[in-house]
């Protein structure tokens, strides 16, 4: 199918543009800073599950404040600034010619590293709109919005003057993520200022829900349609399934938002829309997880010696799971055990961690030595930061499931106090905090081996001077 | 059309955001359009109609104390909302009276909303009045003082500042209290 000679000819092709990537450079190596940088704030707030007094007396070393800080710096400090730098990377190969501004992407890449170092700043010292996933004050926000509106300029700009008409299913999903998130966001860190109580929750959730399910998601995607046949060396199975899956995510996702409000004070029948929208999720994700596993038949021992492969079919494996639990948690009996309890960031854990993080590393243990043209540092290494990583991903979503669970169950039951159901999930923390070191310590492994082999790549170049 | 779209960033650009607007406006816009209870204050005076009360806006005292709540991030592990289950109307009851649910019109007033996603500690919808001053000093200062095993953090910094402390327990005071449902206005202060 065209499709598939397209994602094959863009990077072998003898004519394909030369590619610069100097922009799509800088945003990964920051996005790979930050991701290690926060992890180490993500550790310390597992810790005070723990140990509730650890660092209790410092004002901006508390909970409430490294909280939104570990949210929001691995929202957008690592993962979406992972998925714009990967995406300056796919979408010129894509499109068979240069990035249309390197110029211009070079400025989004600085201004993204503004908007973050603002966040952290802004966040520590509790200027917090109280927003979830929207805490940052409105100069950022407004700040942010610029630097998408760049981003769009360059992506559109590079994709409208492009070489081979047929456009890949990647190309799709990365046009999506840059038109929705525009709308998504303005609902959520605008629209929400001009209302009051439920009708505010209502645009909150909107935002909330759809920053995964219409940003990380799709992007998400789009790295998974692309590297998973690029790794795996082997077309795509179907071109028609991804278009089932792009175009019942595009009309699917939106109505979902009232999910996060199921039994709470919000209308009855908005409820049950979005109880029936969030099972109909199942129509896109199973189309797309089909897609890729029959790609990898026959191929599946290819995982064994490709560290990318394992990274991006595990992520498969992950996206299956979160999204069958999502439809699941908003049936109103399950979503009455398991909403507000620890199962929750078991849940989300996994779909931006096990799923979309994975997606992300994978591209960028694929793009970096590529991009730097030399080897990676360590094979062996970036093999052990997927088994770090993995171990320490399923203890965490395993032990929050399991005590999410337990602790929903007992919130049922009233004759038992609130504290005795705190004091029985103390041993799930404990096991939660220890799996964190676990996914840090494959972190920053990570960040060591991108690093080194930029740093490789350096001594490389000095040899061919001399 | 859709058959096109892979060929066609126009035509692609049309239908993507087509799609995405019918849900989006039909859950955002919509809604508050056709269910006017969520921009109306609560206020009953019919017993027949369950419970009585009048929803307050909030003093200048009591936004200073919810600043402060936003600030220091209370709501990442508190909800504020009694929700449609047994359970959780018997949680959020006082002295054996169950508590009414939560409804759109008690929140009005509260920008920004703080109806949570996590309970890490308990729901704190109808918290007013259920603890006094000194006793909510006492938790601030090391929640363990007064409940062993709690986990919340100590906030010295609002315990020991006297005008902060006061606009937080004067905000954490109102929650609950626009519908008037504890028998004999049984409030601590
Ligand atoms: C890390 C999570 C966490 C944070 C942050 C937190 N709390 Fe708590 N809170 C708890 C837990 C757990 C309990 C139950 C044990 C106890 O009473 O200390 C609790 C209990 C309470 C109670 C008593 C509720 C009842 O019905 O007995 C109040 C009031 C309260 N918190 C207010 C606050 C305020 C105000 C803030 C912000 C300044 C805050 N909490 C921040 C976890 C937290």
């Amino acid at each position: 199918m065209a499709a598939e000679r397209t994602v094959n000819t863009s990077a072998t092709g003898s004519t394909a543009a030369v590619h610069v990537d100097t922009t799509a450079k800088w945003f990964l190596l920051s996005a790979v800073t930050y991701f290690f940088i926060v992890g180490i704030i993500a550790v310390i707030i597992a810790a005070k599950f723990v140990w509730p007094e650890m660092l209790g007396t410092i004002a901006p070393l508390t909970y409430g404040r490294l909280r939104p800080l570990h949210v929001n710096g691995m929202l957008f400090g690592w993962l979406l600034a992972a998925d714009m730098g990967l995406t300056y990377y796919v979408v010129p190969r894509l499109c068979g010619v240069k990035l249309w501004s390197e110029k211009l992407g070079v400025a989004t890449g600085i201004l993204w590293n503004v908007i973050i170092l603002g966040a952290v700043v802004s966040l520590l010292a509790g200027w917090n709109q109280g927003f979830e996933y929207a805490e940052l004050p409105l100069v950022l926000d407004v700040l942010v919005v610029v630097a998408w509106l760049m981003f769009g300029a360059n992506i559109f700009g590079t994709i409208y003057t492009r070489k081979y008409q047929q456009m890949y299913v990647s190309t799709w999903y990365m046009m999506g993520t840059i038109l929705w998130t525009a709308f998504v966001y303005l609902t959520g860190n605008f629209a929400t200022l001009l209302t009051t109580g439920v009708n505010q929750a209502n645009l909150n959730w909107m935002y909330v829900h759809n920053a995964v399910g219409l940003i990380f998601t799709p992007v998400g995607l789009a790295l998974a349609y692309y590297f998973i046949p690029k790794s795996a060396n082997v077309p795509l199975y179907s071109h028609k399934l991804s278009m089932i899956g792009f175009w019942s995510l595009a009309f699917f996702y939106v109505w979902t938002g009232a999910h996060h409000m199921l039994h709470g004070p919000i209308s009855q029948w908005l409820q049950t829309i979005a109880i029936a929208f969030s099972l109909m999720l199942l129509v896109p994700v199973w189309s797309v997880v089909y897609n890729f596993f029959a790609t990898m038949k026959g191929h599946w021992p290819k995982t064994r010696d490709n560290v990318q492969l394992k990274f991006l079919m595990s992520g498969v494996v992950f996206y299956l799971l979160t999204c069958f639990q999502g439809p699941m948690h908003s049936l109103r009996t399950v979503n009455a055990i398991v909403s507000k309890t620890d199962w929750i960031p078991g849940h989300a854990h996994m779909a931006v961690l096990g799923a979309f993080s994975f997606f992300a590393i994978a591209g960028t243990y694929y793009v970096i030595p590529r991009m730097f043209n030399v080897k990676i540092h360590s094979e062996p290494l970036a093999n052990w930061s997927y088994w770090f990583l993995m171990i320490g991903g399923l203890g965490f979503f395993v032990t929050l499931w399991l005590g999410g669970f337990w602790q929903g169950w007992q919130w049922n039951n009233p004759a038992i106090p609130f504290i005795d159901t705190v004091i029985a999930l103390k041993p799930v923390w404990i096991v939660r905090f220890f799996s964190g070191i676990f996914m840090f310590t494959g972190i920053t492994l990570f960040l060591y081996n991108i690093m080194a082999t930029v740093v490789d790549s350096g001594g490389a170049k000095a040899e061919v001077q001399a | 059309m859709i058959a096109k779209s892979d060929k066609n960033a126009t035509i692609f650009i049309v239908l993507a955001v087509i799609f995405f607007m019918i849900g989006g406006l039909l859950t955002t816009v919509v809604p508050p359009l056709v269910d006017r209870s969520w921009g109306k204050a609560f206020e009953n005076s019919d017993p027949a109609k369950g419970p009585t009360g009048k929803l307050q806006p909030y003093t200048e005292q009591q936004l200073k104390g919810r600043a402060i709540y936003v600030r220091e991030g209370c709501w990442y592990c508190h909800t504020q909302q009694t929700r449609t289950l047994l359970a959780d109307t018997k949680r959020s009851g006082w002295r054996g009276v169950d508590s009414p649910v939560s409804t759109p019109d008690e929140f009005v007033y509260d920008n920004p909303h703080m109806f949570g996603t996590k309970r890490t500690g308990p729901d704190l919808s109808r918290v007013g009045g259920k603890y006094d001053a000194q006793w909510h000093r006492t938790h601030f200062k090391n929640p363990r003082d007064l409940v062993p095993g709690s986990i919340m953090p100590p906030f010295p910094w609002i315990a020991n500042n006297e005008e902060d402390f006061q606009a937080m327990v004067a905000y954490l005071q109102t929650l609950g209290r626009g519908k008037n449902w504890r028998p004999e206005n049984d409030f601590e202060k």
